[in-house]
């Protein structure tokens, strides 16, 4: 598959010049403070862009009898060279238009200068500006390598600017970041590139030269310089420098180097000598150091310095991907050939081999000989009697990276004896097509005929520790190996940055009832509606996650109480005024969005949580409706006041309540399909569905949806969870 | 004559003679509009020194440097062993870089008495990475050569003078 090959062409790149590109980035953020340096002096005539050579050269020459030379530079100061009353050497910055002396030039700074040649030639000449030139090459293939892991990333070139998926600070940051500063950063490395190529000559510049026939010149008719044709139709923003003419001697003339050709002009009669075009190559260089430096546009200069910002950024952030994916990588004790256990991992970012090695290391300290690798690198294994798959899908439920082969492999390498597999699916249920990949591989082992299917396939949502322990708890009963997976050995973060105050808390008359519990942070905090609460109950590895709303500024939570349940009583136990370590993760695929038009949110039991959050959180007249299922008119007793007070304060357009023990016994899901003409209007006006609570509720919806979806709209589900119009948060 | 034209044509001769000492310390110095015209070599700008040189074909004085890092002076190799060994603030006579096609107009201030005497004008050139050039152009300080036009061999096509 292709995205290997970008993906290890992007590191490769990177690592082959992250020294040097972090050396340029460095000097390249301090350069571009040249340019604005320079402009902000006061050098420049506010008339610049209406004067023209017949106004200016004529009358400059008339003060300055000894002028030989007038340059424009790139903040469209003008200067003039020649020798003053006296005979000495004159340099002094004037008003083209008056003459008027504004200054001296100022010798180029010497700090710039020094980190000029160090961003050019790391004051190594020749071999220096090979290898920056190098750098420049690479950064441009890093720029184009990244555009096309965007584009897979996000499966579609249309879809490049919608919304990333986070999975941790800097993945979500590299892309997000990759995306903005792509267009700086490609005109960075280009232009670099093509000032390398042609200062080591690669790209071939034709010489020019205005020639002169000597012949040709005549002394008459006299003209005086205000009147010349051409100095009145060449305007001094074009300049780029005027060589006047050296003696009286008709012989002598003007050059003028202008943007785009050089012009030579007889002094006496103020005909056109010669006219030559730069060739491409000349016009292409100028326009690679403009847009190179900044240094004819301050603004365009800050540009480059947050572009410059960026790829160091990038730099670091990645590293710590590349860091995080290899500390994931496993050693293995025996060789394939003597491993009863085989583990095979298919991961596209490296994330699965933590839960490969949690299970590897597990089985090698009880005694067992077992061997983890690669679906990739699938053969026969002569002694194997179990197959474990932990495998991740990649996009529309593609095969991750190291798989790519793995079918091909499977079909060509049957085992000799019979071995027991079983397949453990990961990934998300924020992306369409969960885990159809492993569901794709569980058939095909199926298929083989000396594989005996030992369990059911598992899956995995978003790393869960407790569901892989399920599944792990499962498979050592029945391949009878003891296999303790404690869920620190997966999930490494015990961080409780947040502390919480309870302010309010309702009670139960019975279990299996819900409260609701508030809780005002210490300090100001940053989340809102459908984020996560992590508390650790027990204050040791074993984490509950809870969906919040944002009321007020506080945390409401809505939990059932369960018997012996360990996060339901830890917090029902908790006092008014008890303040509480936790944390909350950001959870964006679940935030509410931005500029849906309508909105419509599916709950069952305490799933209502984000919810009320949500509604509480949005203005008037926002186009919102709650379909949310109970067991009984006690259990939505709780929630019933709030509600109300949204529905009148038109925060909330409809309520529809379904009760499954009570009255007309539904469930949420008649209720939906009762609206069901309602629904396919939302989706088809890019509104939003969005769900949250038991995976039951999910299932039978999302069933429903797609039965709808395909009769009314000739869709998937999948295709308008792709879009984000079908959010989703179960447990 | 009487007394009071001799005291008259004393002090005329005295008013007169004054100017005309100073005339004589200045006249001392001629300057000259030196312009040098560059072939088209591709490249970085070259650094050029201007140096007077005695009849015994040693560095008598630097007259004009084209070039304002000092870092790359020692690629004008011979004029930079003369600069060394005897450290002479050139801030004054220095300009900047010339790069291939342009052309670099300077005032040269040369001493009268040098002049026809048998000393030479030396024009040094070199250019980063490219070629280092002793004697691009070098001619007799002559009233003759400082009034016509002399060919480069190296980074230099030719350089014109007129008298300023």
């Amino acid at each position: 598959m292709t995205i290997s090959i970008w993906r290890y062409s992007h590191l490769a790149l990177a690592v082959s010049s992250f020294l040097l590109l972090t050396l340029a980035s460095v000097t390249g953020i301090v350069l571009s403070f040249q340019p604005i340096s320079e402009k902000i002096q006061p050098y420049r005539s506010d008339r610049f862009n209406e004067i023209n050579l017949a106004q200016s050269l004529p009358l400059l020459r008339k003060q300055y009898p000894g002028i030989s030379e007038l340059t424009v530079d790139a903040n469209q100061f003008v200067q003039i060279k020649g020798s003053d009353a006296d005979g000495k050497n004159l340099l002094a910055l004037v008003d083209p238009e008056t003459g008027r002396i504004l200054g001296t030039p100022q010798p180029k700074s010497g700090f710039f200068e020094w980190v000029t040649a160090l961003h050019r030639s790391l004051f190594l000449h020749e071999t220096g500006r090979f290898f920056i030139g190098i750098t420049a090459f690479l950064l441009l293939m890093i720029a184009v390598s990244g555009t096309i892991l965007i584009i897979q990333r996000q499966r579609g070139l249309k879809r490049f600017f919608t919304r990333i998926v986070r999975n941790n600070f800097a993945q979500y940051y590299h892309v997000v970041l990759g995306r903005l500063s792509l267009i700086p950063i490609i005109i960075i490395a280009l232009t670099g590139t093509y000032l390398s190529l042609a200062r080591f000559g690669l790209i071939s510049t034709p010489e020019f030269s205005n020639e002169i026939d000597f012949n040709e010149i005549k002394s008459e008719p006299v003209k005086s310089p205000d009147q010349f044709d051409v100095f009145r139709r060449v305007s001094l923003s074009e300049v780029q420098s005027v060589e006047f003419p050296f003696s009286e001697d008709p012989e002598d003339y003007y050059t003028l180097k202008l943007s785009d050709r050089e012009i030579t002009v007889n002094q006496i009669t103020g005909e056109i000598l010669g006219e030559v075009k730069y060739p491409a190559a000349v016009l292409l260089t100028n326009l690679s150091l403009d847009l190179h430096t900044g240094r004819t546009n301050a603004a365009w200069a800050v540009v480059l310095a947050v572009a410059s910002a960026n790829i160091l950024f990038f730099i670091y952030s990645g590293f710590t991907i590349t860091l995080k994916r290899r500390a994931n990588r496993v050693k293995n004790k025996y060789t394939a050939d003597e491993s009863e256990f085989i583990i095979l991992v298919g991961s596209e970012n490296g994330s699965t081999f933590r839960f490969a090695s949690a299970i590897h290391e597990q089985l090698v300290s009880s005694g067992k000989a077992a061997y983890v690798t690669e679906m990739d690198n699938y053969t026969a294994f002569p002694k194997a009697t179990h197959m474990i798959v932990m495998t991740a899908t990649y996009g529309l439920g593609n095969a991750p990276t190291n798989a790519s082969r793995f079918e091909t492999l499977l079909e060509r390498n049957p085992q000799p004896q019979p071995v027991r597999f079983s397949v453990v699916g990961f990934g998300s249920h924020s992306y369409p097509d969960f885990c159809k990949y492993a569901f794709e591989v569980d058939n095909l082992f199926a298929k083989q005929q000396w594989a005996v299917p030992m369990l059911e396939i598992h899956t995995v949502n978003d790393k869960s520790p407790d569901e892989f322990s399920h599944w792990a708890a499962n498979w050592s009963q029945h391949a009878d190996v003891p296999l303790i997976v404690s869920a620190g050995l997966v999930t490494p973060r015990l961080h409780r940055p947040h502390a919480l105050t309870v302010i309010s808390k309702t009670t139960v008359s019975n279990a299996e009832e819900a409260f609701l519990i508030r809780m005002r942070p210490e300090k100001q905090l940053d989340f809102t509606s459908g984020d996560l609460l992590a508390i650790y109950p027990a204050d040791d590895h074993r984490e509950r996650l809870y969906s919040v709303g944002k009321v007020g500024n506080d945390v409401q939570l809505s939990v059932k109480l369960h018997v012996n349940g360990l996060g339901s009583e830890y917090l029902y136990g908790l006092q008014l005024g008890e303040t509480i370590d936790a944390r909350i993760d950001s959870n964006a695929h679940f935030h509410f969005p931005e500029n849906a038009g309508t909105v419509v949110m599916i709950s069952n039991g305490t799933g209502i949580a984000p919810f009320l959050g949500m509604i509480d959180q949005q203005p008037v007249y926002t186009d919102c409706h709650l379909y949310c299922g109970f067991r009984n008119e006690a259990s939505f007793a709780l929630y019933k006041n709030a509600l109300d007070r949204n529905l009148a304060d038109k925060k909330l357009s409809s309520l529809h309540v379904a009760f499954s023990r009570e009255g007309e016994k539904q469930y949420v899901r008649d209720l939906l399909a009762r609206d069901e003409a309602f629904l396919m209007d939302v989706l088809s006006r890019e509104g939003v569905i969005m769900l949250c609570g038991s995976l039951s509720m999910q299932n039978n919806v999302v069933a429903l949806l797609e039965e709808i979806c395909q009769k009314h709209l000739e869709k998937s589900v999948s295709y308008f969870q792709s879009r984000s119009q079908v959010l989703m948060d179960c447990y | 004559m009487s007394d009071l034209i001799k005291t008259v044509l004393v002090f005329m001769v005295l008013t007169f003679a004054r100017p005309a000492s100073s005339i004589a310390q200045t006249a001392g110095t001629s300057k000259y509009k030196c312009m040098i015209q560059m072939t088209n070599y591709m490249g970085e700008g070259a650094y050029i020194v201007v140096s007077l040189i005695n009849p015994k074909n040693a560095y008598d004085k630097t007259l004009y440097v084209m070039g304002q890092d000092k870092k790359w002076y020692n690629s004008l190799k011979e004029w930079h062993k003369f600069q060394s060994k005897k450290p002479v603030n050139i801030s004054a006579i220095t300009g900047a870089s010339v790069t291939g096609g342009d052309r670099s107009v300077n005032v040269l201030e040369i001493e009268s008495a040098k002049i026809n005497a048998g000393y030479k004008l030396r024009f040094e050139s070199a250019v980063e990475d490219k070629n280092y050039y002793v004697k691009d152009l070098e001619i007799p300080l002559t009233t003759e050569a400082l009034s016509g036009k002399s060919e480069g061999t190296g980074f230099i096509r030719y350089v014109r003078f007129s008298p300023n």
